[in-house]
């Protein structure tokens, strides 16, 4: 049994995974870099090791340095989160290696699911239906331009070693198309250390649904149901949710047995989401195959919602070596849940934003779950993923849920660095989305609206806001009230032209 | 006994007259009435009821109220509206980040929207385009090379 987990992670999904450990009774590793010395989830954790300077490529991506902190720190156990090393399959080959389990799926499945082109041959060869598309064998620029052609425009260009929509390109013109495999090739060799690209059909319209599956080592392989994460922006998610909305029920059963059968193609064992996307509507819809995520997904709380199981706990088992904690029978969905995405962005220039927080209060209330990295005095950097929290709501129904979230979302208060719940609040406002019918460049298709400046009023009860604030602070006239520490929050020069300019 | 408060905004700056829970604007004319609530504060503003939270920091002052962000620095006086940053040629990056490329060599001639220079930061790429039409005088940084905010990437004439 696992007595000693470290996590190979920091933020929200370090924190997340603590919490599990400490009900499991487990003691908990963080590991950090010398921008996180601070963190809270350090401070959570019974005990931490340094890795490296702030660079993710010397820290939290170094597997030398966080494999010696689990030996140090006499670790059983590596939870890699999502995100850094988790679909790493040289890093879950280095935990077996040095005797640790890693708690994810075994380094060959890793390795095989995490090419694209791999994983599209072995669930194609299992009999889920893919979208067209080839890796060239020749990455030649040429060589690529004439698969662009071969596939048929509009195309997806895709770093083959990639995820996350990093060194992602769409192409809908013969024209654009040495910029796209310039800028893509770039991308993945920065991203990934991997240049290369898969050329795909760009399904047009389509929605985003993925499918949480979960297997042990003993052979079963089960799913608990699926996820829509159709509002995406610049293929990051935004909004998800679960189950997905006006899926039928055909539809949703062959897909379901499609991620299943995904799974049990290459002996799945631990949590992984195959991800479709999802042409048309009623049950003639289609689905394709997308790509599987071999690991905890972001958005994995919106199923731990509606299905009650823990799948932190399960991870743990399964990488224990016990069966599954729950067999299909078990698992049922009980009403929606969907989850927004906090991130610390100017949401209408898309521009991460690092700065110091000032001030922070949570929401709370029945059904609403916050899972987040950030307090009040903690620094956002920019070395890292912008992600600051994720806010979950569960209801009897998807409207209560809808209602649920936009609730803790206005009453969630980040001071000190800029950040993107007003434009969550406007998505959950659209008709579009309050019916279910997004899809994944709905953000895109509708950015002027989602991001539109506040109205006059709501400007002026800022201004006052603000002014009698610092009218009450420390009494003193102008400036100066602070001997605060220093002043980190980012000002964005571009940005003076934000608030005043509608 | 009233208080003058000035906000810069950006472009102008507000002057606001804080009297017990009345504050009144300029420029606009507007009288909001604001009052402490749990966490934060209520303002009203002619029919319109809102909460906010806000947060003084040195001479920044930050406000949330609907989700929306607003960002202020607290100023000595009010100022005339300057002119626009957009007219000015001064490159600098939006945020800490990292050059990736350096598009283009001194002297060259660039159109509109041209890439100039290529940063990241937060693993995401921010491409710095030309605003207009225009040679390229001198750049200012290296690639790999760490800018902060304000430095100036490159001069165009």
């Amino acid at each position: 049994m696992i007595r000693r987990v470290l996590i190979a992670n920091r933020g929200e999904i370090a924190r997340r995974v603590m919490r599990t450990c400490r009900e499991m009774s487990i003691t908990t590793v963080a590991i950090y870099s010398d921008a996180d010395a601070d963190a809270l989830h350090v401070q959570d954790a019974d005990t931490a090791e340094r890795v490296g300077p702030a660079a993710a490529t010397e820290s939290y991506l170094r597997i030398p340095a966080v494999i010696d902190a689990a030996r140090r720190s006499g670790a059983d156990a590596v939870h890699p989160g999502y995100g850094f090393l988790s679909e790493n399959a040289d890093f879950a080959q280095a935990c077996a290696d040095a005797g640790l389990a890693f708690i994810g799926p075994p380094a060959d499945v890793i390795r095989r699911m995490g090419s694209k082109t791999a994983s599209r041959e072995t669930v194609s060869a299992a009999g889920v239906p893919v979208v067209p598309g080839a890796t060239p064998a020749s990455q030649s620029a040429a060589d690529i331009s004439r698969a662009v052609r071969d596939t048929g425009l509009p195309v997806l260009l895709k770093a083959a070693a990639g995820g996350g929509g990093k060194g992602m390109r769409i192409v809908r013109h013969a024209d654009e198309i040495d910029d796209a495999v310039a800028a893509a090739t770039s991308e993945g060799v920065r991203a990934f250390g991997d240049g290369t690209l898969y050329v795909e059909r760009l399904v047009e319209r389509p929605r985003h649904i993925e499918v949480q599956i979960f297997g042990d080592a003993h052979g079963r392989v089960v799913h608990l149901f699926e996820r829509d994460c159709s509002l995406q922006r610049r293929h990051q998610k935004v909004i998800e949710e679960a189950p997905a909305p006006h899926l039928a029920p055909g539809v949703r059963a062959r897909l379901l047995d499609a991620a299943v059968q995904a799974a049990r193609a290459v002996n799945y064992v631990n949590a992984g989401t195959v991800e479709f996307l999802l042409e048309g509507d009623g049950e003639d819809a289609r689905f394709y195959f997308l790509e599987m995520n071999t690991r905890l997904q972001v958005e994995h709380p919106v199923t731990e919602a509606i299905t009650g199981f823990d799948l932190v706990r399960a991870q743990i088992l399964v990488a224990s070596g016990e069966p599954l904690p729950f067999s299909q029978a078990d698992i049922r969905v009980n009403g929606h849940a969907i989850e927004a995405r906090v991130y610390a962005e100017d949401a209408r220039r898309l521009l991460p934003q690092a700065g110091r927080i000032l001030a922070y209060r949570e929401p709370a209330g029945t059904g609403v779950r916050v899972d987040a990295g950030v307090a009040a005095g903690q620094h956002v950097t920019v070395h890292y993923d912008p992600l600051l929290a994720k806010v979950i709501a569960h209801a009897p129904s998807r409207r209560e849920a809808i209602d649920r979230l936009a609730a803790a979302l206005t009453g969630y208060n980040i001071l000190g660095v800029r950040h993107n719940i007003a434009f969550l609040l406007a998505l959950l406002e659209r008709n579009e989305v309050r019916d279910g019918r997004s899809y994944t460049r709905f953000i895109e298709d509708h950015l002027d609206a989602l991001a539109a400046p506040p109205n006059a009023s709501v400007v002026h009860s800022a201004v006052a806001v603000g002014a009698f604030a610092a009218a009450t602070a420390a009494g003193a006239e102008g400036s100066g009230a602070g001997s605060d520490d220093d002043a980190s929050a980012q000002w964005d020069p571009w940005d003076r032209l934000g608030p005043m300019a509608w | 006994m009233a208080k003058r408060i000035y906000l810069d905004a950006g472009e102008s700056t507000w002057t606001a007259m804080v009297s017990g829970g009345e504050v009144r604007l300029s420029p606009h004319d507007a009288v909001v009435h604001v009052s402490p609530a749990a966490d934060g504060f209520e303002a009203t503003s002619g029919p319109d009821v809102v909460r906010g939270a806000a947060a003084v920091h040195a001479d920044e002052v930050w406000v949330q109220i609907n989700g929306e962000v607003f960002v202020f620095r607290l100023a000595e006086s009010a100022r005339r509206p300057r002119t626009s940053a957009r007219d000015h040629d001064a490159l600098t990056p939006p945020m800490p980040a990292t050059v990736v490329r350096i598009a283009v060599t001194p002297g060259q001639a660039v159109r509109t929207g041209d890439l100039l220079i290529a940063l990241e930061a937060m693993k995401m790429e921010l491409p710095v385009r030309a605003p207009r039409d225009a040679v390229v005088r001198a750049v200012h940084c290296s690639a790999g090379e760490l800018v902060q905010p304000g430095h100036i990437l490159l001069d165009l004439e």
